[in-house]
Formats: C-alpha cells, structure tokens, sequence
C-alpha cells in the first residue's frame, strides 16, 4: 500500500494555471469518483483553494503508477495537455507525501504562514471525499493524523500567533486597550478606501459603532449609511472626540490634521480611560506629539508596519520548531501505518502454520491410540493453537521489523517459501 | 516545620515558577502540573487554618503566623475569583510570589505564642475575628487591587513605547487590569468597612468606647479615606486610566508603610 500525493501550489504555479486546475465545489463529487474509478487508485481526496491543487491517493499499484496516474488525471480531467503541467507539479510518495500534507494542513506551506484558513478548507476537502465515499481506511487515518497534526501545531507552537496584515494588528492593539470592542466607537476621519477598509476590519471584529467625518460631507455620509453609522461635520471633529474611542485617520491632508493641544482640551471632557489612534495616512495627519497626551496611544503607518514584520519574523521562528514536530509525527505516523499493514501478513503465516500443524496430526492420529473425546478437543482447541502462536512468534517479530525497516513484502515472500518446504 | 507546610510552600513554590515562566515565555507552560500543585497546596492550606481552628477552639486569627496564613489563603482565593471574573492568567505572577512569602513566614513561625483572648461573652468572639479576618481580606484585595494597577502600568508603558515582546502578549487588556483594579478596590472598601464597623462594636461590647485613638486605629481611618476618595473619584469623575492605576499602586504602598510603621511604633497587631 502506499500513499501518493501529485499537487500545485502558489511556490509552483501561476495564478493562471492554479485557475485552470482548480475543482469548483459543484465538481468535486464527480471528480473524485472519476479518481477513484481508475484501477490504480483504491482511496482519493482532491484539497482545491486558490492558493493549491492537491490530490491524495492511497494505492497498490505502487507509487510510481500511482504517481502518474494521479498526474495523468489532472490534465485529463482539466482537459489539458499532458505536458502542460510539467514543472509546476510536484510528486510526493509515501512519507514525504504524508509529510506534505501534514505541512499544508499546519499552514506551514501556506502564502502566509500561520494563516487560520487551510485548516478549514482541508477539513472540507475531507468532508466532501467522505460524502463522496471515497475515503477508506487508510487515507481516513492520514487525514485524522493531519488535522490533529495542525492542531497540535497551532497550539504548542506561535505560528499562528501574531497578526501579520496592518489592518488585523489594529485590531489586535485595539483589543489589547479594550478587550471588549463591542460598545465602543470609532471615529473615521477621512472617508478614503483605505480609511474604510481599516474601519472596516474594527467593525467585523466587533466594534459597535461608527462615526464618519470628512472634508466632502457626501462621501462621509455615503460611508456611514453604508455602515449604519453616523457622519459629522469635519469643522466639529474636536467636539464628537470625547465619544470616540478609537480614533482612524486616513484623509489626503499634506500636513498635520489632528493636533495635540486640542485633542488634550477635548479629551478632558472625555470621562474614560484609554483612546486608541491609529494613522494610517501618509503623509501623516495627526501629529506625533499627541503620544505625549496621558492615555492616548498613537500609531502611525510605520509602528503597525514594523509589527507586521516582527509578527512575520516571529512566525518563521516558529515555524521551525513547527518543522521538527512535523518530522517527529511522520516518522511516528509511518511506523504506526506500516504495522497496521503486516495485519494480513500475520494472518497468512498463522494460517500457513496451522495448516502444517493439523495437516500433521491427522495423518499421525493412529499413532496417538485411543483419545477420549475430551482429550481430543483439547487437542484441537489449545495444543494445536499454542503450537502455532509459539512458532509464529519469532516470525511475526521478523515480519513487524521488516515492516519497520519498510521492506515486509520482500520478507513476506522469503517467509512463505520456508514455510511451504514440507 | 511541620511537614504540612513543607507540602504547602512547595505547591505554591511550583506556582510560582509556573506564572512567571508562563508570562515570559511565548507558549503556555506547565499548565497542569501547576494546577495540581495549586490543588494541593490550597488544600493543605484550608486543612492547616481548619486544623488550628479544631486544635485552639477559636478563628485561627491570632499572631503573626495565623495572620500571615490566613493573608496568603484569602489572597489565593481571590486570585482564582480574578481568574475565574477575568480569565487573567498573568495576574498570577504579581500575587503568588506574596502569596509564598506569607506562607513562607506562616511556615517557619513557632507555633500560638499569644494567649488566646479571653472574652467576656459570645457576641466578642465572633466580633474579634470577624474584625480581623475582614481587615485581612480587605488588605487581601488592595492587593490584587495593586497588582492590577501594576500590570496595567507595564502594559501602557508596553503600548506608549511600541515594545511588543512577550509580556505584551501575555498581560490583559488595559480595561481588563483597570476593571480588575476597580473591582478588587471596591470589594476591599466594602471589607474594610464592615471590619471598621466590627472593630467598633467589638470595641464597645468590651471596653465601652467606641474609639481608642492609637496609631493602627488612626491608620485604619486614614486609609479607608484615601480608598474612599479614590472610589469615589473613580465613579463620579470618570477617573480612569493611568491615573487610576497609579491611584491603586500608591495607595497600596500608603497601606503596607504603614502596616509596618505601626508595627514598629507601638502595640503592633
């Protein structure tokens, strides 16, 4: 049995062929059983998001067959040349293709690394092999092990971590002023695309009200029915601060546009703790110097970029002592795979044995005389069983280390010819 | 030292590594060893305070030892009410290493060296040591109050300097150190009052005064009004923020200067 896995990715593939390959969800169910229709593949799974194609076989045909014909399906099923996709695909087998899964499951292969969304979609993917009837023993185990693989790496290891876009870093620092965003206010001065997206991201994230100013009362308005919120008049900015709690400036301004002096004197009037600014417009427009004001926090553009990068940095540590866990858990996967797979060898020796074993007693029954009933069930049911457990055990051993060592067929043939020399 | 003790200042001695390892490293560390030891030691503790209660027939709020056991058995408790309200795992780090040296001291006192009081009726056996363990707890809870106060002060100074290491990761929000501070005062204030009140009436029951101006009496007072004008100000003006959290970090050491001032000054406690 093995397990091979033939796949593009965003490290491989352009966008356009990544496009091309991709199995909308409508065609997943007749993709896979067409996968698995083929004589070479016994178990498939196909993981589609926009980043990667990947396709998952266990097989008996071998991996090489099984590699190709994987490949071969791609193309066919995309009705694409062949060699179309020739050094965009990779090739895994056995355990580098567990191995990869296990990184893409763990979001160590992902664009950016740590990313949430992976996990889900690879949970999908197996969901719909499942509805699809195309999972069976051995791809159900390597799925489970990826996903208790990729939760185990998310929680011991930071690699999912820190926030790695400026706008979710916002909205981290937000909530590490206020850990609760859902009463609070944020005031958006500047009703810009990227004033809008970054407002935007605080609301999704809980934040429960919006006030929008501007220096075109229009475009304020706009936005702020577009989020049921409430729009001001740019001149009245100093007057609606004491109410904002989070504060969002993003306007074209050359020069400084929120100054410290009058943000103190309306802070005054402002009966609660902390204000969060954030300046995400460059030039800058509120002055630096407002940092200075007791609980107000600033940050511009840069503070949150350099987070953003030190979040980055922090992840790619991470992400290597996430590496070692993956190497950890293959090696430890494979082994477990490749005793469950001496199960039937075991069988067949013990069969073979007892077969030698009865074959043996009855033509030598007359010798043993007269046997009470008793005396010869007894035979039957323990002696002839012990006898071929006593001599299977050195055998079994033998086999279990050769499946260790990932070589048990070849020891499989060797044992059934000793065993078979009557 | 009894081999209870030995048991009890190894649990929280575990604790505390565990909480200052866990807000310095990145990962959660030891989560459940120190659980365990936290069960066991806070067992051992309740088991202790009950014991000496059966043994002596009385609140086991007399001498340094007993004081000293029962601070660090309420500051434990309230540390895992602040964890149960605020799931602030690091708060843990400022109350524990206290939490050891108390019990540290409780550990290593010889054993009842005061006589027991003796009172004249059951009214004051029940006053004295509702006084007592009352003021205790109310010191109990200035203190988380503090150790709130502390974290939120790291926490901004985190925030105002754009440093964000570990620490930063690990302590709550600033609303979370400020709603604990706020909360843990307020808890304090209503103990302190009620032990006030205690103080009182034990006083009167027994001596026939209301009010015997010693220094601890007088330090009493002074600091359940700076308490109070902190609470106050904190509810009717809207003090928040930094301020508040100093408020809460000065008026604490106000409390232990003065624990220790009156100690040294005269009849001690």
């Amino acid at each position: 049995m093995n397990i091979v896995l033939v796949g593009l990715s965003h490290k491989t593939a352009p966008l356009e062929m990544r496009e091309r390959l991709a199995f909308a969800e409508a065609l997943l169910p007749d993709a896979l059983s067409r996968l698995v229709d083929q004589e070479t593949v016994d178990e498939g799974l196909i993981v589609s998001t926009c980043n990667r194609v990947e396709l998952i076989a266990s097989t008996a045909a071998g991996a090489d067959r099984g590699i190709a014909c994987l490949a071969d399906f791609l193309s066919e099923f995309h009705q694409l040349p062949p060699d179309a996709l020739n050094g965009h695909l990779y090739r895994h087998a056995d355990a580098d293709a567990i191995k990869h899964l296990f990184r893409v499951a763990s979001s160590l292969d992902s664009m950016v690394v740590g990313e949430s969304q992976i996990l889900g979609q690879v949970k999908e993917a197996y969901q719909h092999a499942i509805n699809a009837g195309t999972i069976g023993r051995v791809l159900s185990q390597v799925m489970h092990r990826s996903l208790s693989v990729a939760k185990r790496i998310r929680s011991e290891t930071g690699v999912a971590q820190n926030p790695v876009s400026v706008s979710s870093v916002a909205v981290e620092l937000a909530r590490k002023i206020f850990e609760d965003l859902t009463d609070k206010t944020v005031l958006l001065v500047g009703a810009g695309e990227m004033g809008e997206l970054a407002a935007r991201s605080l609301l999704d994230a809980g934040t429960g009200k919006l006030i929008v100013t501007n220096r075109t009362a229009e475009r304020a308005e706009e936005i702020a029915r577009k989020y049921s919120g409430g729009a001001v008049n740019f001149e009245a900015f100093y007057d609606v601060l004491p109410s904002a709690d989070i504060v969002l400036c993003s306007t074209g301004a050359p020069d400084y546009v929120i100054h410290p002096a009058e943000t103190k004197r309306a802070l005054k009037f402002r009966k609660k703790g902390p204000v969060l600014f954030i300046d995400i417009s460059v030039p800058r427009n509120i002055d630096p110097r407002l940092a200075d004001i007791e609980n107000a926090f600033l940050f511009d553009v840069d503070d949150l970029e350099s987070i953003v990068k030190a979040n980055i940095r922090e992840r790619q540590q991470e992400a290597q002592q996430a590496e070692a866990i993956i190497e950890a858990e293959v090696k430890n996967f494979v082994e477990q795979l490749r005793s469950l797979d001496i199960g039937p060898a075991v069988v067949e020796v013990k069969e073979l044995l007892s077969q030698i074993v009865v074959s043996e007693f009855k033509r030598n029954r007359k010798r043993l005389g007269d046997l009470s009933a008793e005396q010869e069930a007894a035979i039957e049911a323990v002696l002839i069983p012990a006898l071929v457990n006593k001599l299977s055990h050195p055998m079994i051993v033998h086999i279990r280390n050769a499946a260790r060592d990932g070589e048990p067929s070849q020891m499989m043939d060797e044992l059934r010819k000793m065993i078979r020399i009557e | 030292m009894e081999i209870l003790w030995i048991i009890i200042l190894t649990g929280y001695a575990v604790c505390v590594a565990q909480s200052i390892f866990a807000l310095t490293t990145k990962r959660p560390v030891m989560r459940k060893p120190a659980l365990i030891a936290l069960a066991i030691a806070l067992g051992g503790h309740t088991a202790w305070l009950f014991l000496r209660g059966l043994r002596t027939g009385r609140c086991p709020l007399v001498g340094v030892q007993e004081m000293s056991a029962f601070l660090s058995w309420g500051l434990v408790l309230l540390t895992l009410i602040a964890y149960r309200w605020y799931h602030a795992n690091a708060l843990q780090a400022f109350i524990f290493p206290i939490v050891l040296v108390l019990a540290v001291i409780a550990g290593i006192s010889p054993g009842p060296s005061q006589p027991a009081p003796v009172f004249s009726n059951s009214l004051q056996s029940v006053l004295l040591p509702a006084h007592i363990g009352l003021l205790l707890l109310a010191y109990a809870s200035f203190f988380v109050a503090f150790g709130a106060g502390v974290m939120y002060i790291i926490q901004e100074r985190e925030l105002k300097h754009k440093r964000f290491g570990t620490v930063f990761y690990k302590l709550p929000s600033l609303d979370t150190c400020d709603a604990i501070s706020s909360r843990a005062m307020a808890i304090g204030f209503v103990l302190m009052t009620l032990g006030i009140v205690g103080g009182v009436w034990y006083s009167y029951s027994r001596y026939h005064i209301y009010w015997q101006p010693g220094p601890i009496e007088i330090f009493s007072v002074v600091t359940w009004l700076v308490y109070l004008i902190i609470i106050q100000s904190r509810i009717n003006a809207g003090w928040g923020g930094r301020a508040a959290a100093l408020a809460s970090i000065v008026s604490f050491v106000i409390v232990v200067c003065s624990l220790v001032g009156v100690r040294y000054l005269g009849h001690g406690f």
